[in-house]
Formats: C-alpha cells, structure tokens, sequence
C-alpha cells in the first residue's frame, strides 16, 4: 500500500501542495470543528508516541466554553532509545506535521502551536522553522487562515537535553521554562496544560497522519490495519539487520515480515536472539516469542509487551543480555527527573547491581534482589519512567535468567569468554 | 460534598477534599514526608499510597481528591508493601548517622522505619550516593545534603511562604541536592521554620544542634512576646534551660514563627541576667536596692510618675497602675501606647514591636491617667522628679528625660536593657518564669506559661512593685497576679 | 554584573519572549542563546538572565543543571558527543569511545590540551537506524566506522568542515 507518512519528494512546500498537500487545511476550515473531532475519533488514530491513547478523544476532552485560550503542542522530543521516526517525518514530510497541527487547532479552537524538538535535533529544528515560514508566507500559518477568519500561530521550541521532556506533562513544563519535571495528574492537559490552559499534546507521527484522514476520511483510516489498531504506523529497526531503517507499515504487519521483508532479515553470521518491540521501555520479547507476535496494540500486549513508539531494537546471539540491561539501566538512571522516591533512588540501585554483576562482582541473591526493586518501583510514581526501567528489568530476567545466574555464579561473562578472540569483542575494532 | 468510605468507616467530606485529609479526620494517619498542610501538594515521596477499590493503582493519598463513593483502604498488604519499599528507597543512599545527627529522636525517617519497615536494607553501604556534607546556609542554619530526602519542603517553604526562593532542587535523578546561590545566605527571618518542617537531618537549626537530644527534652505552649502579633508557641527546655523555641501552629494567628521570636528566649539565660538591683551602674542586693529606690520615690511623692509598658503582662501594668494610684497617689501615669498595628511583611511580623500594647490599654481604660505625650512633657519641663518604668518604655520619653534631671527607676531583665543614666534598676522575672496575660493585635487574649524558674530571689514585677510600695509605707495587698487585676475588665 | 547581557542579546530575547504568553517560557532558549554566544552558561549570566526575566536565580541555576545540552564551564572547540544507548552499543560504541580515549589522550568530560576536543559519552541522540552515532557540537555524524571515525577527527584538526558549521 501507499504510505502515508513517508513520502518521497514532499519535503518543501512546493512539492508538498503539488501533491495534493494543504488541501486537508482548506476542507478541514469549511467544516465544524467537531465534525473534525468525529473523523478523528471515527478512524481510530491512536497516539504514536508510545501511549496509544485514542487521538480523537483526546481532542474531545478540550472544554469548548467561549473565552478560553487553548494550546495545540506536538511532542518531538523523540528520545526514546531506538526511536528515530519522528527524525524522519521532520526530514521528509514536515507540512504534513504543520498542516496537522493547524487542523488539530482548529478543531480543538486553539490559535497557538507549539513544536517541542529535543534539543539535539538542531538540523531539524532549522528544517520545522524554514517549513513554517514557507506555509506562514503562502497563508497556511499565522492570521486568516485561507480567508477562513482561523489564526494559529505555531513556533518552534527546542529541549536541551532530558529524556523525560517526553512525558507530556515533563514537556509542558519544560516548555513554560522550569525543569522538565512531570506534572501530578489530574488535572490532565487537556483541562490544564500549557500555561494552565486546556491543552492538545500529540506525537509528531500522530499529527502528520491528520490531513489524511480529514483528506480521505475516517472510515478510510480506520479500514488500514487490524482491528482497533488502525492506520499506518512508523517502526524504526535497530540492531544487526541488513537494512535498519525507518519503515511505514500497516498496523498488525507480522514482525518477521518487518525483519525479513523490509530489513532483510539479519546481518550475515547473526542470529536473533531478542527483539525489544517498541522501545526500550518495553518489555523484551524472545526470538521465539517474536517469531510470530504481530505489530499492533492489542497482539503486542497479548504477548506480554507494547507497541510503544515502534522502535524495534534487534537484539542478536552476540549480544550479552545483561551486559544490555545495564546499558539500559544507566540511560534511566541519568534521565530519571529525581522527582518520585522510587524512580529516583531505584534507577540508580538497578544500575549499581548490573554494574556489578556485569564487572564479575555479583552475587547470586543480587538477580532476586534486582527484579524485587524492579517491582518495587512499578506503577508508584507520578510518571512512566519508574516503569520504564522496571519492565526491561523485570522481562530480561525473567527471560534471560541463565545469562544473570551465569554472572552471578561465574563472576564473568560466559559469552564475552565464548567470543574472546573474535574480532568484534576487541575494544576499538567493533566499529 | 461526597460521601466516601476508608477503611471501612464512612465519611462525608467537602468537595476537594483530599484522601489524606479525609483520613486525618477519621483520625487514620497516613505516613508522609512531602505534605505539608501549609504548602503545596508535590506528591513526590510516595509515601502515602494508599489502596482504592477498584483503581488499578496506589494513589498518592496527599493528592487524590474525595469522590462519590470510593472505598479507600490504608492498611492492606499492598499499601504496606509500598510504605517499606519506599522507606527501603529513601534510606539506601542516606548516611544512616544517627548516632552524630541532631534529628534523632525526631526524625521522619527514623520513627517510618520503627512504625512500618524495620527491615534490612539490602543495598551495600559502599555503593552509596555521595554528596555534601554539613554547611551553614545562613545564620540559622546548617544543611547536611547526604542527609536529604529531597520532599522539597523547603523548596517550597521559600517560594510559597516567604517567597523569596532562595533554594531549588539541583540536578537530576539520584545526584539531585537542595543548594542556593553560591555566597548568599538563607537569611529570610523564617528560615528556622525550614529546620521543623524538614523531615530529616538535613536542615537543622545552628542554635539547637547539638544542645540537648531532643528525648530530654519538656514542653510548655506559651505566647511569643516578640511583637504584637504574640504568635503561639511551645518552649522546649530541660533542667531549667530553654532550649529552642517552636511554632504551636494555630488558627487565629500562625503556623510559623519567625526567626526573631525564636531567639526571644536567649535573653533569659543570657549571662547578663539580672538577679540583683543595681544603683547607679553599681549591683547591690535586691532589698537595699528597693529601699534606695523607694526613698527616691518619697522623696518626690506626687511628683514621681508611673509609664506603663506594653512589654508587659496587663498583671505587670496592673501593678504598676496601683503603684501609682495607691501608693505614690500621683496623677502622673500613663497606659497609653499607640503604635500602627497590622502585619507588615505579609507573614507573621508586625508593626509594633511590643506584644502588649492593647492589653495596657485597658489600664488606662480602668483608671485613665495621662497620654503619653503629656508624660513626656512633664518630665521634659521638669515637672517629674523621678520616673518608675519599664526598660524598654523609658525608650519611649529618651528624649524628654535627658535633661530633665529626673530619676530614673527601671525594671529590667537584662544589664543590657538598662537605659543610660538609670538611677535605680530592680530585676524582675521574665514571662519564661511567671505567667502573664497578653492582648495581640487582633484583640487576642492570651497567657504566657512559666517553663522555667527563676534564679533565686528574682520575682516577677507585680511582687516587685508589692514590696516597692512597702518600702514607701504602703501596702498593695498585691498576693497573687490575679490579685493585681482586681479592677480590670478583660 | 548587569553587563553579561548585551544589548544584542536583549534584543534577540525580547523576540524570543514573544513567543509565549509568559515571558519567563523563554528561559530555556535564552539559556541556548548564551551558550551559544559564550560557550558556556556562566553564574553571572544566570543571574543576570534571572533578573532580566523576573524570575528567582534558583531557578534558572535548577534548570541550567537539569538539562544535560547546557554547560556551566567552557569545552573544547569540537564537544565529540558519542552515544552509547543500546543500539549504539550493540554497533560498537563503546570499542567508539575507547579509539576516541586513546587517540585524543582524555577520558570522557575532558577536554584536550590544545582546547581542540571535549569528549562526552551522551545518552540516545534518536538515530538508531545508523548507529553508531557521534555528534560534533550539532553535528551529526551517522554510521561511524574506524575509518570514518579517524577521518572525522582528521578534518576536524584541519578544520575542514567549516561548511558543516564546524
């Protein structure tokens, strides 16, 4: 099927309206708002940041009562490990986002957007910028929009430097310029967001898929992909695969077809061991576990993990699990916002012990202890990132408790042992 | 207003209400350390998690409002796992210094352990978290940052309360500490309010610190006569030494004190504290003191005058007034003290430094006598020979006494106090030793309770001004305080 | 110390503020703004920042230490920023790091004596799908062989990449 998202030849302005591009704004300020809001609902767009959560609904929780300022924000602070779509609709398709973005502010009644790009993404952020500017001029952004009598401003505004800037409500406070510390809820944004007032926040993903549908209509998206996972989604592959990349597929693709279709199965000599499905927050699946799990909301939670953001991470025979774990660990341990008890003090403790099992200085009451503050952690903080560490650590150990015991019993790893010898484990030689 | 259930027990709240204090009213107490009744809800120590029927989560119990009929549990195996899970989490890179920590016998994270965890930590001492050890941040306060559970109270203390925001949380994940800027002191006369509402060792009050363990230590609520506003308050003190004063948290005038009325106390013990009377810059004994001054006072009889103080207790004026009345039987007194009144920093100082000026007010509303302007004039034009008052009301006719050749008699506390050219100054006891009714700004009555004793021969002011009279040939009759207020409506 | 602040630069956040409905929203741009006219973010420009937007200096010293872009003391001309999250690693980043260690003589956080190369282990810089992955400053370099690697820090020395920005 066609993409929808990943597109070729659209990246500048002009291409983009030659292509059809823009028309979506143009239908979109003929109709009522809420009937925008219905279409949404009615194609069954789900966010693609990582939540899921009904898109459309979403929306329909903004208060519609006169007099209120309303805020339309998209999150591109993508820095979920293994993650890079977002990168790439920027890249390619950047009017899809802002026309997007005009469409969710018209219909949500907001004439303010914002573009929260991770800082690191400087390139893009000049990209976002030079793209607005270009709709500004040709009267797509800014005021009387199409003689429609609809303004909506939209600027771009760049992180710097926290992963949890994710967390919707991190990022809101990020963007009113305080630490990027996540937000009680409730309130949610939607009654109380940025500046304190109802708020939209979206995936960029989420948003570059909204002028199709209001193009072609809900029915149309709804009827792409499998059951309540509708639509096209971006997986981004990572890992030794012949072809990495970002690939546009309809919800439920199988993902031995993403791996051996798109990526061309493994690199030479390697054999899969584990696959993470949607980002490394999201629980490891086992080569065999992954052999058949389709690519959707419902069958990856059915296989025990998510379809997070679609960051497929390939995990081959050469690689050591705990030696993996720990390279997670320490990434929650320097994102964690210091904020909750157990995210705080526990990301830290979790990476202590992998450090320890993976430097031969373990012990074997160290695996119990590590899944039990894993536990400890779960579903107790004010956001996800407590979470985050605690489902890899819990399903590495689970899956891959022979690889922990053998460290904490051997004092060494067996596989850093097996491939001594072999150029790839040489420091320096790997790249 | 919803109707909700904890533990079983049924309560009706008022809307907004939240789980914690629905709770306290069922008197079931849920652990925490970032709540404060008087600050902002943060939510971050996760302490309070508390068991809903039918929530697929703990909820925060600081945080989650009252609604319609959730059944909410504080005591099931979940919502006890989580309270040992968290205090497992807060003290695996804690110091574990008790032995040397002030906050000892008082301390959030020593009194969750005994109540509901004491279980072995299973983290390696070497593995953890270092960071700075003791430091004093301003002249109040001494912060241990190895010793922080990071609640953020005093974060929020001083951006919500004193709104001065000189501290903020610093970093991020487990290398986060308290700081304020490099070279700036926390110096904001709240700051000790930051020591009590930490829940831990880490900010602790340079004046306490290492005193006394706080086990030995006796309570006695009383009134802070720092200013008008006589905010409540409870002096902690042992053998017959005050130790630290605290805020007794109250409705009617505050949750906090300020660092000012904290120290009220050290006047009492200082080491300029009079027990003795002194003649003239020489200390002699009380008795031939009293005499030499009560021969003064006869000496000019109806030419001698009374000034009140709003320094002191109405007893204390009420004695003084009948000094005046009864025994000098002189026309020249005064209760009258005005002063702009109100609070004048937004928290809890008040315009008028004196904790007393309404309560001596209704001396003058008992027996009249004269404004103290025409005091002042009196004793300026020369009229006055000698003067009985308090130390700090003789500030109050500096002017008028310097070169009106009138004497002088003052009661004082301290050697300090004593104004310039005193004749004759008679000790008294401090409102740390005797009771004393006060009157606030706001028309509050209140009574100051003895915690202490005095030192030996040191009484308080009305017992002093009994035997004053006596020694002028007259006898008050003055027995008791309440004796003195005979007259008086309060 | 109210000088730090130019009158470019008050210029240029003026601009900025009118982003947003609250001034102090552009608290994290201005904070780019001088690290990038700067290099760094130093305390007299946090202070005079803080006073520039009415905010308590706290504040902006909170948020200049939470965000891991901003630096509070000066780096090298080149900050080689190597990522060393999971994909990353499974492509060789830490074999990256170890040649970048020993070629330049520094560990991670130091910078070389000729003021030429600060070294960072940075955390996912979001482009998996060609990892390895370093950045130079903002620059991205994808796909990073030894090869590659050595032929980036050849052009850096000579500084040949003037068109990348470097």
């Amino acid at each position: 099927m066609e993409n929808i998202l990943l597109k070729d030849n659209v990246a500048d302005l002009e291409s983009y309206f030659a292509s059809g591009g823009y028309k979506p704004l143009k239908k979109a300020l003929a109709l009522n708002p809420a009937r925008i809001v219905e279409e949404v609902k009615k194609s069954n767009l789900r966010g693609r940041g990582g939540a899921g959560f009904p898109t459309g609904l979403k929306w329909s929780f903004i208060p519609q009562h006169a007099g209120c300022l309303r805020y339309v924000v998209c999150n591109a602070d993508e820095g979920e490990p293994g993650t890079f779509k977002d990168r790439e609709i920027i890249r390619k398709n950047p009017h899809a986002l802002i026309e997007g973005m005009a469409i969710a502010g018209f219909a949500i009644g907001a004439n303010h957007g914002y573009i929260y790009i991770r800082g690191e993404f400087s390139a893009e952020a000049v990209l976002l910028e030079t793209a607005i500017a270009a709709a500004r001029a040709k009267g797509f952004i800014g005021k009387n929009i199409l003689g429609s009598g609809f303004n909506f401003e939209l600027f771009v505004h760049r992180g710097a430097g926290a992963y949890i800037c994710g967390e919707e409500t991190a990022l809101l406070e990020s963007l009113e310029g305080f630490k990027g510390q996540p937000r009680l809820k409730p309130p949610f944004p939607a009654v109380k967001g940025l500046f304190a007032s109802p708020t939209v926040i979206n995936n960029v993903e989420t948003l570059a898929a909204v002028p199709a549908i209001v193009e072609k209509g809900g029915d149309w998206y709804a009827s792409i992909g499998r059951g309540k996972s509708a639509g096209t989604k971006l997986f981004c592959v990572s890992g030794p695969v012949k072809k990495p990349g970002v690939y546009e597929l309809p919800l439920g693709t199988a993902l031995g077809d993403l791996l051996e279709k798109s990526c061309g199965g493994m690199k030479e000599g390697r054999r899969l061991k584990a696959v993470i499905p949607g980002g490394s927050s999201t629980p490891v699946l086992t080569a065999e576990e992954a052999r058949d799990v389709k690519l959707d909301y419902e069958s990856l939670a059915a296989a025990g993990s998510m379809l997070g953001s679609g960051a497929v991470i390939v995990i081959d025979e050469s690689q050591c699990m705990v030696d993996l774990l720990r390279v997670l660990a320490r990434f929650y341990h320097h994102e964690s916002c210091g904020q909750c008890t157990p995210c705080r003090e526990g990301c830290g403790w979790i990476e202590k012990i992998l450090n320890r099992l993976e430097e031969g200085k373990g012990s074997p009451g160290d695996i119990d202890t590590l899944y039990s503050v894993a536990e400890g952690m779960i579903s107790r903080t004010i956001c996800p990132l407590a979470d985050a560490m605690a489902m890899p650590v819990m399903s590495f150990v689970k899956k891959f408790r022979g690889e922990f015991e053998a460290h904490a019993a051997g004092k060494t790893c067996a596989l850093r042992t097996a491939l001594a010898g072999k150029s790839e484990a040489e420091p320096g030689s790997a790249i | 207003m919803p109707t909700i259930k904890i533990d079983g027990r049924t309560i009706e709240v008022t809307k907004g209400t939240t789980l914690l204090e629905a709770a306290q009213k069922l008197g079931i107490y849920i652990p925490r350390y970032c709540y404060h009744p008087k600050l902002s809800i943060s939510g971050n120590c996760r302490m309070c998690l508390v068991e809903i029927e039918n929530a697929p989560k703990l909820a925060t119990a600081c945080s989650t409002e009252a609604a319609e009929g959730m059944s909410v549990f504080t005591g099931t195996d979940k919502v006890k796992t989580a309270r040992r899970d968290m205090l497992e989490f807060l003290l695996i890179n804690h110091p574990l210094d008790c032995p040397i920590c002030d906050q000892a016998g008082e301390c959030g994270l020593q009194d969750y352990y005994m109540k509901y965890s004491l279980q072995k930590s299973r983290f390696r001492q070497e593995e953890k978290v270092r960071r700075q050890k003791r430091r004093a941040v301003g002249p109040h306060l001494v912060l241990d940052n190895e010793r922080c559970i990071l609640c953020t109270r005093c974060v929020r203390f001083c951006a919500e309360v004193t709104k001065t925001s000189e501290l903020e949380v610093m970093q991020r994940s487990d290398h986060s500490y308290i700081d304020l800027k490099e070279g700036k002191a926390l110096d904001n006369n709240y700051s000790l309010n930051i020591a009590d509402i930490c829940p831990v060792g880490a900010f602790t009050s340079r004046d306490f610190r290492f005193k006394q363990r706080v086990w030995f230590l006796k309570k006695t609520s009383t009134v802070c006569l720092g200013c008008a506003t006589g905010c409540r308050m409870t002096a902690h003190h042992n053998e017959n030494t005050i130790y630290r004063l605290v805020p007794l948290p109250n409705s009617q005038t505050n949750t906090w004190l300020c660092d000012h009325g904290r120290m009220t106390y050290k006047a009492v013990q200082a080491g300029d504290r009079l027990s003795k009377g002194v003649i003239k810059n020489g200390l002699i004994d009380l008795e031939p003191a009293l005499r030499e001054a009560a021969t003064r006072i006869d000496e000019a009889k109806s030419e001698a005058a009374v000034l009140g103080s709003p320094w002191l207790s109405v007893e204390d004026n009420a004695a003084l007034a009948r000094l005046a009345i009864s025994a000098l039987k002189t026309v020249n007194f005064c209760f009258e003290f005005s002063s702009g009144q109100g609070i004048k920093d937004g928290i809890l100082v008040n315009e008028d430094p004196a904790p007393n000026t309404a309560g001596a007010g209704l001396l003058k509303a008992a027996h009249g006598g004269v404004s103290l302007e025409e005091l002042s004039g009196r004793i300026a034009s020369g009229r006055i020979k000698v003067l009985v008052t308090e130390a700090r009301a003789a500030g109050l006719v500096k002017t008028a006494l310097k070169t009106s050749g009138c004497r002088l008699i003052v009661f004082a506390q301290n050697r300090s106090e004593i104004p310039a050219g005193a004749y004759a100054t008679l000790p008294y006891a401090s409102y740390f030793e005797t009771p004393g009714t006060f009157i606030n700004y706001q028309g509050l009555r209140r009574r100051t309770n003895p915690a202490v004793r005095p030192a030996d021969g040191v009484k308080p002011l009305w017992n002093v001004v009994n035997k004053l009279a006596a020694y002028s040939g007259t006898s008050l009759g003055l027995d008791s305080a309440e004796n003195a207020l005979k007259d008086i409506k309060l | 110390m109210e000088s730090t602040l130019t009158e470019e630069f008050k210029a240029k956040a003026a601009h900025i503020c009118a982003r947003y409905p609250r001034r102090d929203a552009a608290l994290i741009p201005l904070l780019a703004e001088i690290q990038k006219e700067h290099g760094f973010i130093a305390e007299e420009a946090m202070d005079a920042l803080a006073r520039l937007l009415e905010i308590p200096y706290s504040r902006v010293k909170a948020v200049t230490t939470f965000y891991t872009m901003f630096k509070r003391a000066p780096a090298g001309r080149y900050h080689l920023q190597v990522c060393r999250n999971i994909s990353c690693h499974m492509a060789g980043a830490p074999g990256l790091l170890e040649s970048l260690r020993a070629k330049l003589g520094i560990k991670e956080g130091e910078t070389t004596r000729d003021g030429l190369f600060t070294l960072s282990a940075v955390e996912c810089l979001g482009a998996c799908g060609s990892a390895p992955v370093m950045m130079v400053n903002e620059i991205y370099f994808e796909n990073l062989t030894a090869g590659k690697l050595d032929a980036v820090l050849e052009d850096l020395r000579h500084n040949r990449l003037k068109d990348l920005g470097l």
